[in-house]
């Protein structure tokens, strides 16, 4: 079966729940300490009241820290999460490397 | 200062305006010549601007302004939930922008905001650059620092720091200090770094050189490349020479062309070097494969190595059930129980327990129970273990031929 996709690209794939978390995690950490909701949606490209909800679940979990300013909440990423982050990238990249694995493993070893 | 309004959806003709002008939703400016705005422009949702347009400050709300022309803003330009479109160049002493920024002309300012995307059909200038998204820039980008939350695709680059949360690609270029990407980097010219962090997936161009390297996933380039330090958590892969300080990766390491290193090479799994390999220490945990190998200090391999001219080093040793196919030169050459090399040289060999070798020359020999050789040539001692054979008996000689490499 032909799983190459347009360009010859794999089809890509669906965002899942860590997906989000880590796009959104990323889009906070650029303002080191200032991240404001309406920014962070622009930056994730989500609507404010689904991340806003993915805002709490992340503060819950520890991996955001929220305070107010301006009578506002601002968020910061945590050293925990930035853990998160590391995992996730190397994650990612292992996924795709024992992906392309499994299809070169079809071709002869060289010599 | 006075102000002049522009009343919701009308369109008006104007060229230079004394004080402050504000402009309510839906207006469009025809201008003559060039929109001179002696105060501050204000646009209260939607608006355009049919030509250049200079002003003192630019703000936009909950809205999209579009101008049709060069932008000058003496002081800033802010848009408030709101998107900024120029068909010309963009210049501002800063840039702050919630939504998108798109330009088609050259964009300079001491620094630029952008929470959404930031679209430049041409070069950026800035001392800082930040997007919250989507990054994307046709020509070269100049900065001292340069952050975005998601993906990154600019020109050629001359920067003192890069991060990036996502993806970034370059057209190389220089990034002086630090390169830290979440996902994955790629430059598709060669790039001069101080350093290059990569959670993902990194791609250098050939002829890049930089510092130190560090990537969780698969680090590749396309040709020669020089470095600091090499540490990839799963693939490496250089398409040509590589030289740098230190190698250590976790799966497997290619090198097309010859590899040396000032001090360590650490592989996990295996290190393939199409030419030689050069270097202080080699420790290997699978197997190693190379034209020719030397090294100033030890040699560790678990699995196996493959040379086709030999491998030297002060100390070799390879482990139980090891293959090594080319000779290993020392030093002091030790071989673990079962394995089957070929041709040892040294100043003393040790053959394991059941081991086999071809051929083995040294000062000092000491071949392990069982183990076998076709011929042993020995210039001080040897040691034969229990059940031990040499096919052609030990042989003493006063002096050694000289050894290969």
């Amino acid at each position: 079966m032909d799983r190459a996709g347009p360009n010859g690209r794999p089809p890509a794939r669906r965002r899942e729940a860590t997906d989000l978390y880590a796009t959104v995690l990323e889009v906070v950490k650029r303002y080191h300490g200032h991240a404001r909701v309406t920014r962070v949606s622009y930056g994730a490209g989500m609507p404010v009241d689904r991340l806003k909800r993915s805002l709490d679940r992340l503060v819950v979990l520890g991996l955001l820290r929220s305070e107010e300013q301006d009578g506002r909440p601002v968020y910061d990423i945590t050293p925990r999460g930035q853990e998160f982050l590391d995992t996730y990238w190397r994650m990612r990249a292992y996924v795709e490397l024992l992906g392309t694995d499994r299809e070169s493993s079809a071709r002869p070893p060289t010599a | 200062m006075s102000e002049q309004r522009v009343p919701r959806g009308s369109t008006v003709r104007l060229g230079a305006v004394a004080g402050d002008l504000r402009l309510e939703a839906k207006v469009r400016v025809e201008v003559d010549g060039r929109l001179v705005v002696a105060g501050d422009l204000r646009c209260d949702g939607d608006a355009e601007i049919g030509g250049p347009l200079e002003c003192r400050n630019l703000r936009v709300e909950d809205g999209e302004l579009t101008c049709q022309g060069d932008v000058t803003v003496q002081e800033e330009l802010e848009a408030h939930d709101g998107s900024v479109e120029v068909r010309g160049g963009l210049s501002a002493r800063s840039i702050d922008v919630d939504r998108r920024l798109s330009v088609t002309g050259a964009i300079r300012s001491r620094e630029v905001e952008v929470g959404g995307t930031l679209d430049g059909q041409s070069t950026l200038e800035a001392e800082r650059v930040s997007v919250g998204g989507r990054f994307q820039l046709v020509g070269k980008l100049t900065a001292r620092s340069v952050e975005t939350g998601g993906r990154m695709e600019v020109g050629a680059v001359e920067l003192d720091r890069l991060e990036a949360g996502g993806s970034a690609q370059v057209n190389g270029g220089t990034i002086r200090e630090s390169i830290e990407v979440g996902g994955r980097f790629r430059s598709t010219a060669p790039l001069t770094f101080g350093s290059l962090t990569v959670g993902g997936l990194a791609d250098l161009a050939a002829g890049s050189k930089g510092g130190d390297v560090e990537v969780g996933g698969r680090f590749g380039a396309d040709g020669d490349l020089t470095f600091g330090q090499l540490e990839v958590g799963g693939l490496g892969a250089i398409g040509g020479n590589a030289a740098g300080r230190a190698v250590e990766v976790g799966g497997r390491l290619e090198v097309q062309g010859a590899l040396r290193l000032e001090g360590r090479a650490e592989v996990g799994g295996s290190i393939v070097v199409g030419d030689a390999l050069e270097g202080a220490e080699l420790e290997v945990g699978g197997r190693f494969e190379a034209k020719r190998a030397i090294l100033s200090g030890d040699a560790e391999v678990g699995g196996a190595v493959a040379t086709l001219l030999g491998l030297k080093a002060a100390r070799i040793r390879l482990g139980r059930k090891s293959r090594a196919s080319g000779p290993l030169v020392g030093g002091e050459v030790e071989i673990g129980p079962k394995a089957r090399v070929e041709d040892l040289y040294g100043t003393s060999v040790r053959l394991g327990d059941q081991a086999e070798a071809r051929r083995i020359h040294a000062g000092s020999v000491r071949l392990g129970d069982a183990s076998s050789a076709e011929e042993v040539v020995y210039s001080v001692t040897i040691e034969v273990g229990a059940d031990a054979r040499v096919k052609a008996g030990p042989r003493k000689v006063e002096r050694l031929d000289p050894f290969p490499l």
